[in-house]
């Protein structure tokens, strides 16, 4: 007799639920699931999750195996490059192709009027350096570098403005055709009286910080390769967001959305660069169409540098009123920010809000368009700029009224969320300090301050800095998870594996919901054409959308198997539990094995499904940590070593530790490079980029590399999902720059208000030059 | 067209027609569809295209493959002895030194060279000699790790 007692039906309704992404609010309708597994709370004894499983797809990366995108050569497939803007504003004239299609090997050239029209592809109107003007393809990359030196454009030069400050002055330069300021621009947002908790304060100071544009940089430039099979175009991308991708090719080249797949196994880094379709995916898809053959376009260096989405630069003026015992009474923000000619208003300011618990908060932020290539998000978009800030100030407070940084923050600590005055799903920000400071030993810095013998020029100095990032992560996502008649356990979900290891912890997500062994779990991801639906790969949210969507799909998955085992083990279902692949009899040694139980089911499969359940409304869920540094200044020359990093983050349950340690690791570095090196230079004259190269823009090497202690605390957060885990991959960048900076004031004696911290500004600080 | 170059890529011989002015890596990805060896900036500046030639340490992208003639190259893919991957290989994935793997093949063809310059290079020694090799991840701190595991001799038996 088949049991009655099914799998009940996948959902209940929809409800609205707010899923923060990227520090921004957005209110989505979503299902509510069928059920929701029972939490994994910090006491919940798991086998596989929270173990430092190796990364599963770690053999194909040491061997050359793993297939990126430009890695996919499809038979007969022809190469593309795009040319782009050498000026900065202007009118596109002409493009003169007949030169470049008599090249051997080339195929076709396409330029203003080619591109379908919602592709905004080449137009006539120049607006940046960098921009796409034309593209070539042809049969080889020899062909098509051919091709493009051939091609001859005429652009009649405008004057532009490139910085903030020429963009919003009177009779500046249109970059926009409604202006230069976005509109909405100031963004003011602000609780409690600024001016009476300024007024309550003992102590006020000011200040204002600069920041540089920084570049994602990803070792793998933005490519594409594009086919269309039958009336369906397939491409493969390096890209944080399949699904998204395909609904942005599919309206730039009005096709439905089924005619259109999107493929990505593996990224070369995205780091909030890689967010949906490009020029360069649109120009491989319209080469494809109109040759009916493959093409690959892949950025080159400089296309990379120099028009692939940067981290915007800000101007911070920030206002701090504290009572005599470090109390904050007040903080003020007024922000300028130059976006490039487009993007969207990730500012800094939000952090000012959420940081600390202070009454009377007000900032102020003013987006402005400028010549220059458009922004995208850089993991912890705002919040990197705005920790410099807000953690300079709070350290140059703490040196004013003379208390220990350490203490200040402690004093300040936010018990419950001071933006949306609710409580925290968790927040260990307390135990980051504490843990942080004993590992780095802070309280006895001071024995470690003497300069090194013999070289008495190099000073020693120590800082500190905070963060806040939200990362609760939200619906929609989907998971499936199936069984083979062999008993091997497909997760199929539509997300995406940065690098991030999303890959590995989900399959550990699975094997722990199912009671099977990891080896037989096998996570699919990455390809629109056979997954459902999951979001993109950004704001640190795809461990709390999907890790639950993949438990819960399990879950199914193993009720239903255990409905096929009872009856083939003669006992109720309540007396089955499922660990090791194997469906156990509880209280007794009868089992049958995974495999014993699908042989018997033979090609009936079983199929779980998973969706990721509404956010909880009455808590806020954010990931925390706190970093300490150390650095040697050498006061002769400038030069800044940092030496050791200690950070200590919260991010909930930890699904794997040595994953989670390389994420932070990584945030780390890219925020050394940030503090110390890395900063795009515009020439004023021209508006070119004069280092467009990972030459001339400096990233951190492994020489650079300090002495980096970064450790998980906290417990699993139960209240944020389910599984207990929030999301960990952006928090690490924020406050890694403030806490070198705060080092080096510590090491000099003096402040610094600028980053990167590069020689001369060091000794400029120092009122050596 | 070039008369046909002899090669001799991971031990296996290979006749190759450049186009003039034609890169190794190029030559080495296009050609004989060896993409373990990626590109990164084309300029010698990230190590991503790092191959042995003759087994020196070199950018592929830099590499005229006309003046390769006759060399031996190895690239990542002639890293594993078979199915047996090389102590570095196993050292990289116990030690999680690749995250998005891209520039993986280059940091372990540069340190495959670095540790047969210096069996038993020092903390300093392994950042000179890997500082050629950019990684955006952050994986640096897990590749000094891994080196330094091998260079005790931890993964000299093949794991089963």
């Amino acid at each position: 007799m088949p049991r009655k007692k099914a799998s009940p039906a996948p959902r209940k309704g929809f409800i609205k639920t707010i899923v923060e992404v990227e520090g921004r609010t957005e209110t989505r309708v979503v299902e509510i699931p069928a059920f929701e597994p029972t939490p994994w709370g910090p006491d919940t004894a798991l086998e596989t999750v929270g173990t430092r499983a190796v990364r599963v797809d770690a053999g194909e990366k040491v061997t050359g195996q793993a297939k990126y995108t430009a890695d996919i050569a499809r038979p007969g497939m022809l190469h593309a490059i795009i040319l782009r803007s050498w000026v900065a504003r202007g009118t596109l004239v002409s493009v003169d192709v007949d030169a470049a299609r008599k090249i051997r090997g080339v195929i076709d050239v396409i330029g203003p009027g080619d591109a379908p029209a919602k592709t905004r592809l080449f137009p006539r109107k120049v607006t940046y350096a960098g921009q796409p003007i034309a593209a070539v393809c042809a049969e080889s990359l020899h062909a098509v570098t051919a091709g493009i030196r051939a091609l001859r454009a005429k652009i009649e030069t405008a004057p532009f403005a490139a910085t903030f400050e020429a963009a919003t002055a009177p009779d500046a330069p249109l970059v926009r055709s409604k202006g230069n300021v976005a509109e909405g621009s100031p963004v003011v947002n602000a609780r409690g009286n600024l001016a009476r908790g300024l007024a309550r304060a003992d102590v006020v100071i000011e200040r204002e910080y600069r920041t540089p544009v920084q570049l994602h940089s990803a070792i793998e430039p933005h490519g594409a390769v594009a086919e269309w099979q039958g009336d369906q175009l397939v491409v493969w991308e390096s890209t944080q967001g399949i699904f998204r991708t395909r609904e942005q090719l599919a309206e730039g080249l009005e096709l439905p959305q089924s005619r259109v797949r999107v493929i990505k196994q593996y990224m070369g880094g995205g780091f909030g660069a890689k967010n949906g379709a490009g020029p360069h995916t649109f120009v491989a898809a319209i080469f494809a169409r109109r040759t009916g053959r493959p093409v690959r376009c892949v950025n080159s260096r400089k296309a990379e540098q120099s028009d692939s989405g940067n981290r915007p630069a800000t101007t911070q003026r920030v206002t701090i009123g504290a009572k005599r015992n470090g109390t904050l009474t007040a903080i003020s923000l007024s922000a300028d920010i130059p976006l490039g000619v487009g993007g969207w208003e990730g500012g800094p300011g939000q952090l000012y809000h959420e940081l600390y618990a202070c009454p009377n908060v007000r900032t102020e932020e003013t987006f402005a368009y400028v010549n220059a290539s458009a922004m995208q998000a850089f993991r912890a978009p705002g919040y990197a700029e705005g920790a410099f800030a807000l953690e300079g100030a709070i350290n140059a407070l703490a040196a004013k009224l003379g208390m220990d940084p350490l203490a200040l923050r402690r004093r300040n600590y936010a018990k419950t969320d001071p933006r949306k005055k609710r409580p925290w799903s968790g927040n260990a920000l307390l135990e980051c300090y504490e843990q942080a400071a004993a590992r780095f030993g802070w309280d006895t810095r001071d024995s470690r301050r003497g300069p090194a013998a013999s070289r008495a020029q190099v000073r020693r100095g120590f800082g500190m800095a905070a963060q806040i990032w939200p990362t609760g992560g939200g619906p929609p996502a989907y998971a499936h998870v199936r069984i083979n008649a062999d008993a091997s356990i497909d997760l199929l979900t539509g997300t995406q594996d940065l690098g991030t290891g999303a890959r590995t912890i989900l399959s550990q997500v699975v094997a722990d919901a199912m009671g099977a062994r990891l080896s037989d779990v096998h996570t699919v991801i990455g390809d629109t054409g056979s997954l459902p639906y999951t979001g993109n790969s950004w704001g640190s949210m795809t461990t709390p959308s999907v890790a639950p969507a993949a438990r819960m799909a399990a879950e199914d998955a193993r009720r239903m198997l255990l409905d096929a085992a009872a009856p083939m083990l003669g006992v109720p279902l309540g007396k089955l539990e499922t660990r090791n692949s194997t469906v156990c009899v509880r209280g007794t040694d009868r089992s049958m094995t995974f495999a014993e139980v699908t042989k018997e089911l033979g090609d009936v499969m079983i199929i779980g499904r998973g969706t990721r359940g509404p956010n909880p409304l009455d808590v806020s869920v954010a990931t925390f940590g706190a970093q300490f540094a150390e650095v040697e200044v050498d006061t002769r020359t400038g030069v800044v070593r940092v030496v050791r990093i200690v950070a200590a983050h919260d991010a909930g349950r930890i699904l794997n530790p040595t994953l989670a340690e390389s994420q932070l690791e990584g945030g780390i570095i890219q925020g050394l490079g940030y503090g110390m090196f890395e900063e795009r230079v515009l020439d004023p004259a021209t508006g070119l980029q004069l280092n467009p190269d990972l030459h001339d823009y400096r990233i951190p090497t492994i020489a650079d590399t300090p002495v980096i202690d970064a450790f998980c605390v906290g417990q699993a957060d139960a209240a944020a999902n389910h599984t207990g885990a929030r999301g960990l991959a952006e928090p690490p960048i924020i406050p890694t720059a403030p806490a070198i900076a705060a080092a080096v004031a510590d090491a000099i004696g003096a402040e610094l208000h600028e980053i990167p911290l590069t020689p001369w500004r060091v000794l400029a600080a120092a009122g050596e030059v | 067209m070039q008369p046909p170059m002899r090669l001799t890529v991971n031990g296996r011989a290979a006749e190759v027609s450049p186009e003039p002015g034609e890169r190794l890596l190029t030559t080495v990805t296009e050609r004989l569809h060896l993409t373990g060896t990626k590109f990164g900036c084309g300029h010698g500046e990230c190590g991503a295209c790092s191959v042995l030639v003759d087994g020196r340490l070199t950018y592929a992208c830099l590499a005229l493959t006309e003046a390769c003639d006759g060399a031996a190259v190895t690239t990542v893919e002639g890293l594993a002895t078979g199915e047996t991957l090389a102590p570095l290989q196993r050292a990289f994935i116990a030690h999680d030194a690749a995250q998005c793997g891209y520039c993986t093949p280059g940091q372990l063809i540069a340190a495959t060279r670095l540790l047969e310059r210096n069996a038993n290079p020092t903390e300093n020694e392994i950042k000179v000699g890997m500082s050629g090799n950019l990684c955006r991840c952050g994986t640096y701190p897990k590749i000094i790790t891994a080196i330094q595991a091998v260079a005790r001799g931890e993964f000299a038996a093949p794991a089963r």
